[in-house]
């Protein structure tokens, strides 16, 4: 790591303004022209469901779509996507519904301890959005740069698999299959089923 | 006006309206939408999941659970999702790095670059003057030890006298950006002396000039082991003359958990100079403990927040040194501090599963009977102790069951090595040990020409019986689970009938739920688990536990049982468990002890609620609790359902006097096991059973062996929520595959870690997953809540000696050294072409099978035995029984009226020495205080007796002392 001789770091280069669209939101952030897309969707833009599991892209963990194709940001540098649309796992449900592909993982148990989650869903949507009936191998080819360390990918893939037969519109929603109430509260027409803003 | 006019006739609901005009009970309207009663008409009752036992339909082949009668059918046993996947699905979870506090200054660590090193000084000066630099922090700054473990307290916060590994923590820095931070980090100006490493575990049983950590004393010799252990039970006689024996030499590399999420931690002292420490942990509570000791602060003035955790698999149960760190950093910048590690330093942490040589032999009688297992296992600590003194009883002591012995030998050590620290993950020590074991069983049972399912459904232990080493078995699904993968594999078809390459193998294992000992605290002063639960005016139920959720889903399970047992929808059931502020103290997630542990204190907390609600209900409808029931949102007259008040009305009428409802339920683990030295050690309420069957493909040219299909049928008790389970099931097959063919910490030659990323740290993709069949046994544990046991570490100890056994299916050579990488596989191919003197690996045979004269024997025995197992199951049969039957062994005779060889020993006999296994050695080493004392007396012998010839200090201890030991060592177990 560190040895004792001192070696002077890459000078900070000057802030520039970076602009992009978001989830799409237009943002416009000052960020060092040799800033990655990572640091600058955690750090500046406040997106931090995009997550950092090993910053060398090993783990799919901070998966993104840009322009619709699913990257790394970790290994993406900011100028190089200046003006692109971004769509981080915040941008998959419109804020008051979850995207099909969000329900599923939660009703198949493709998510456990969640930190890949946000990988994982932004890789699976691009797959769907390009191919409605993914075979279970081509679902394995759409994710096999991600990785989980909990579920084995099984439920993982019939959650995808799941999903894209919502998307096909060959199957309604799941209703959330927790208690002998769909539904115990139901809301009116339009409103949010979603708590909106964060859990925290 | 008193409720207790409302009386109704069973079955006369009308008239609707009294004559004073008033509202009868059931009929009143509900309250409005959001208030817990919404609809206007309740659900009925969901009889598929009311155990028959109770009225119902869910079929109960266990028999009764005292929980029966707390079930409503609202939520235990369907598959819901976690009641925290919307926040995972949205990317809203909050994971240790996604802590932001305003003004946060980002902290780094120095770490060492030697593996073993004293520091002679450091000097700060350059780094204090470097600007953006806010604080700086080195070992000085915090004296105080910590540890997991109170026994072993062997970390500090950084580095104090010297450094025992690279990655060491040596300083520490705060600073307003990354950048600046790890700049800093260079400007450190250290003195430093070496010393020479260890890094061979083998080396570390030898006497060191500078040994790792001194423990005074009690350390041994001056050698770096950590701790040794010695046991012996069962009759030993038997060892002698074996009808079938095998022996296997074992060489396991140390793995790593791999969890996705790298450590990060925020610490940030508040204005009013309490400490706010946010981390992922899955033992908030020991970090709590930790900070207190090394910050000299009350534990009162921390509050220990458990973010979410991205992924734990025992790897994030330590306290750690830089939670220690970012608390020092921030107390010194008066400012909130953020550490996160990259993916290199997680691996400097390490506490993954240790690097082992284990060594096996095992003997069976002409019966088929299991007369010995002998296991001597050392293990490769690293530099501090973790959770070590556990691991290193687990190695032998979770081998004890679920098979009956002759008996049972073990020796194990652990080492202090110059590499980072090994810890707990999931299946803490039982999984190599397990998967040398069931190696030599199929080994035997191919010398003994029989089944190896055969052979195990003949050898194991009932429900409700006793192991060798005295654990109490309650509830045993492994007959099921064997059968049930036999079953599922078509193994009859397939087992020594596959073409070369192609093989097919079983495994099996046990495991604890949860440890019958809180290592803190005496389970006779402080239960193991507390949960509070809380009911105000809403209806709304928010229950407080301290249980870290790591992504198994216990606050699921526990939101879960408190939903069943009052009958709401899981909606209206809030957890919350991150705080050490509001949650009861609770030691966290290991040893697979949430589950068991927890919901089983979360049923109490909501029987509490539910009697409060049901004396409301008995006020207002005049009957008695006794013929109440509860249903979604509703309390009604068992006879006619329309007789009821609203859950609401009741909560109110409950409320009327006191306010919200509180209640709060503990769990405490029945007295257990015996009082020996390590009889703490593997003793669980439960224990959870698992049988795997796995098939792989071998390609005999390149040694590449992948699974394609594994069949696991695992004994949860009850599966609260079956989709949680089957996943706990998939994902320990994936971990277990990972460590089994491709998964490696590799050290170099100099004792550097070499693949510190994921890159070359092979977990497996999705490409390597093979289909996994999860078979969910249940066995229904007397004690579990609803009858649940463990599900997420047992799973993952069959399938590791599951493929292994089948790669031998395959090819015909045993292999004995983890990870079953090409090369190892290759290697051992071409071994076996040179000893058979063949050109091509294709004219390898696989092995196939002839069923010899025992076979009829053991099956005839196993059938006798699923009827014993039944009738013990159910408690129609309730006689004892230990260990031993099986080898004539009468659990109702006293120990001194059987015969002579049944034994239990602690300690070596002098004349065991010379033979003992590699970690057996440590017993040839004498502990420092025996050193003293004996020179103590030496000098007395010398003046004393000064013609005397001397005794030689080495080789014998002074006749008194010897006697005392020998008493000990034989003494017999008694309370058999
Ligand atoms: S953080 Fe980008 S792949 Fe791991
Ligand atoms: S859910 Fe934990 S890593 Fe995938």
């Amino acid at each position: 790591m560190v040895g004792d001789e001192h070696v002077t770091m890459v000078p900070v280069p000057p802030g520039k303004r970076w602009a992009a669209t978001v989830n799409s939101q237009s943002v416009e952030v000052l960020a060092p022209s040799n800033a990655v897309l990572l640091d600058v969707l955690r750090d500046k833009v406040g997106t931090l469901g995009v997550k950092r599991g090993c910053d060398l892209g090993t783990c799919g963990c901070c998966t993104v779509m840009i322009d619709g194709v699913p990257k790394l940001s970790c290994l993406t540098l900011a100028g190089q996507v200046e003006g692109a649309n971004i769509l981080t796992v915040e941008g998959l449900s419109d804020g008051a519904h979850l995207a099909p592909i969000q329900t599923c993982f939660s009703t198949h148990g493709g998510s456990q301890c969640g930190f890949c989650t946000p990988g994982f869903l932004v890789a699976s949507q691009a797959l769907l959005n390009n191919n409605p009936e993914p075979t279970r191998q081509e679902i394995a080819c759409a994710i096999e740069g991600n990785l989980c360390r909990c579920t084995g990918y099984q439920q993982i893939i019939d959650a995808i698999e799941a999903a894209a037969v919502i998307h096909r519109g060959e199957a309604a929603l799941p209703a959330a299959a927790s208690s002998p109430h769909a539904d115990p509260h139901p809301s009116g027409p339009g409103e949010p089923t979603m708590p909106p803003g964060h859990a925290r | 006006m008193t409720m207790g006019t409302y009386r109704q006739q069973p079955g006369a609901s009308k008239p609707e309206v009294r004559k004073d005009g008033k509202r009868v009970a059931g009929k009143q309207v509900f309250p409005p939408p959001g208030s817990g009663g919404s609809e206007p008409t309740m659900r009925p009752r969901d009889l598929d999941f009311i155990p028959e036992t109770v009225g119902g339909k869910e079929p109960k082949p266990a028999g009764d659970h005292i929980h029966d009668r707390d079930r409503t059918g609202t939520v235990v046993g369907k598959s819901i999702p976690l009641v925290d996947s919307n926040a995972k699905v949205t990317g809203q979870a909050w994971y240790g790095d996604d802590v932001r506090l305003p003004g946060e200054l980002i902290g780094k660590i120095l770490r060492s670059p030697y593996h073993y090193a004293r520091i002679k000084s450091i000097d700060t000066s350059r780094v204090e003057a470097l600007p953006g630099v806010i604080a700086v922090s080195t070992g000085k700054d915090a004296p105080n030890r910590f540890g997991v473990l109170p026994v072993t307290k062997d970390e500090h916060a950084m580095a104090v006298e010297k450094v025992r590994h690279v990655g060491d923590l040596v300083a520490c820095v705060a600073a307003v950006d990354e950048s600046t931070a790890i700049e800093a980090l260079s400007l450190f100006d250290i003195e430093w002396e070496e010393i020479e490493p260890v890094f061979d575990p083998k080396k570390g049983l030898e006497d060191h000039d500078e040994p790792i950590h001194w423990r005074g004393k009690y350390h041994l010799s001056r050698t770096n082991v950590q701790k040794r252990v010695f046991q012996e039970f069962g009759d030993r006689s038997l060892v002698d003359s074996p009808f079938a024996a095998s022996h296997g030499a074992w060489t396991m590399s140390g793995v790593h958990h791999g969890f996705t999420e790298p450590h990060a931690v925020v610490a940030h002292w508040d204005p009013n100079g309490r400490l706010q420490l946010y981390t992922p942990q899955q033992v908030p509570h020991y970090t709590h403990r930790a900070l207190s000791t090394v910050l000299d602060v009350p534990m009162h003035q921390i509050n220990v927040v458990r973010t979410f955790v991205g992924g734990g698999f025992g790897g994030k149960s330590d306290p750690f040194p830089h939670e220690m760190c970012a608390a020092i950093l921030a107390r010194k910048a008066g400012k909130p501090v953020r550490i996160t590690f990259d993916r290199e330093e997680v691996y400097w942490i390490n506490r993954g599963r240790h690097p082992s040589h284990i060594e096996v032999k095992m003997t069976a009688d002409t019966d088929g009977r299991i007369s010995s297992f002998d296991i001597d296992a050392l293990i490769d600590g690293g530099g501090f102790a973790s959770f070590g003194h556990v691991t290193s009883y687990y190695n032998g002591v979770l081998a004890t069951a679920p098979y009956e012995l002759g008996s049972f030998h073990y020796t194990g050590a652990r080492v202090w090595t110059n590499k980072p620290a090994s810890g707990a993950m999931r299946g803490h020590g039982a999984v190599n040990t397990r998967c040398a074991v069931e190696v030599g069983l199929d080994e035997m049972a191919e010398s003994m020409d029989v089944d190896p399912i055969d052979l195990r459904l003949a050898n194991l232990l009932p429900p409700h019986s006793r192991t060798i080493s005295g654990f109490r078995i309650t509830s045993n699904g492994m007959r099921e689970a064997l059968e049930r993968v036999r079953e599922g594999s078509e193994w009859d078809t397939k087992f020594r009938q596959l073409p070369l390459g192609k093989g097919i193998g079983i495994g099996c294992g046990f495991f604890i739920s949860g440890s019958g000992l809180p290592i803190h605290w005496d389970p006779k002063n402080f239960p193991h688990a507390t949960v509070h639960i809380q009911v105000d005016m809403d209806g709304g139920v928010t229950v407080h536990t301290g249980a870290a959720d790591i992504g198994q889903g216990s606050t699921t399970a526990v939101a879960q049982v408190v939903s069943e047992v009052l009958a709401l929808p899981i909606e209206m059931i809030h957890v919350r468990s991150h705080e050490s502020d509001t949650s009861p103290v609770d030691l966290g997630s290991y040893s697979s002890r949430v589950t068991f542990m927890n919901a089983n204190a979360a049923i109490r907390a909501a029987i509490g609620i539910r009697d409060q609600l049901l004396k409301a209900a008995w006020e207002m409808l005049g009957y008695h609790p006794n013929v109440l029931v509860l249903n979604d949102r509703r309390i009604y007259y068992k006879h006619d359902p329309a007789v009821g008040v609203s859950y609401l009305q009741a909560l109110h009428k409950a409320q009327a006097d006191t306010g919200a409802l509180i209640a709060r339920g503990a769990y405490r683990s029945p007295p257990m096991g015996g009082v020996h030295k390590g009889a703490a050690a593997g003793l669980a309420p439960a224990y959870s059973f698992s049988a795997y069957v796995a098939e792989v493909d071998v390609d005999v040219e390149t040694g590449q062996v992948s699974c394609t299909n594994v069949w696991a049928a695992h004994d949860c008790g009850k599966a609260l929520n079956p989709m949680a389970v089957k996943g706990q099931i998939i994902g320990s097959c994936h971990m277990g595959l990972g460590q089994v063919l491709s998964e490696k910490m590799v050290y170099g030659r100099t004792g550097h870690l070499q693949n510190a990323n994921l890159l070359e740290y092979k977990i497996p993709s999705v490409h390597e997953m093979p289909h996994v069949e999860a078979i969910i046994v249940e066995s229904s544990d007397p004690e579990g809540p609803f009858g649940a046991k463990e599900a997420g570490e047992g799973p993952l100890l069959p399938i590791l000696p599951a493929v292994v056994n089948a790669v031998y299916d395959a090819i015909g050579v045993r292999l004995r050294d983890l990870p079953l990488t090409p090369d190892i596989v290759y290697a051992g191919i071409q071994k076996h072409l040179r000893k058979l003197r063949l050109e091509e690996p294709e004219q390898m045979q696989p092995p196939r099978l002839e069923h010899g004269p025992l076979q009829p024997l053991l099956v005839a025995r196993g059938d006798l035995h699923r009827e014993r197992d039944r009738l013990r199951q159910r408690s129609e049969d309730t006689s004892a029984y230990v260990n031993g039957v099986l080898f004539g062994f009468d659990p109702d005779r006293p120990l001194s009226e059987q015969h002579e060889g049944w034994r239990e020993a602690y300690e070596p006999l002098p004349e065991q020495l010379a033979e003992l296994g590699f970690a057996g050695r440590a017993w040839l080493k004498k502990e420092q205080r025996q050193i003293q004392r004996e020179e103590e007396e030496q000098r007395q012998l010398d003046i004393d007796e000064s013609e005397k010839p001397k005794i030689a200090v080495e080789h014998k201890t002074p006749p008194k002392d010897r006697k005392s030991k020998r008493g000990k060592s034989q003494k017999i177990r008694r309370e058999l």
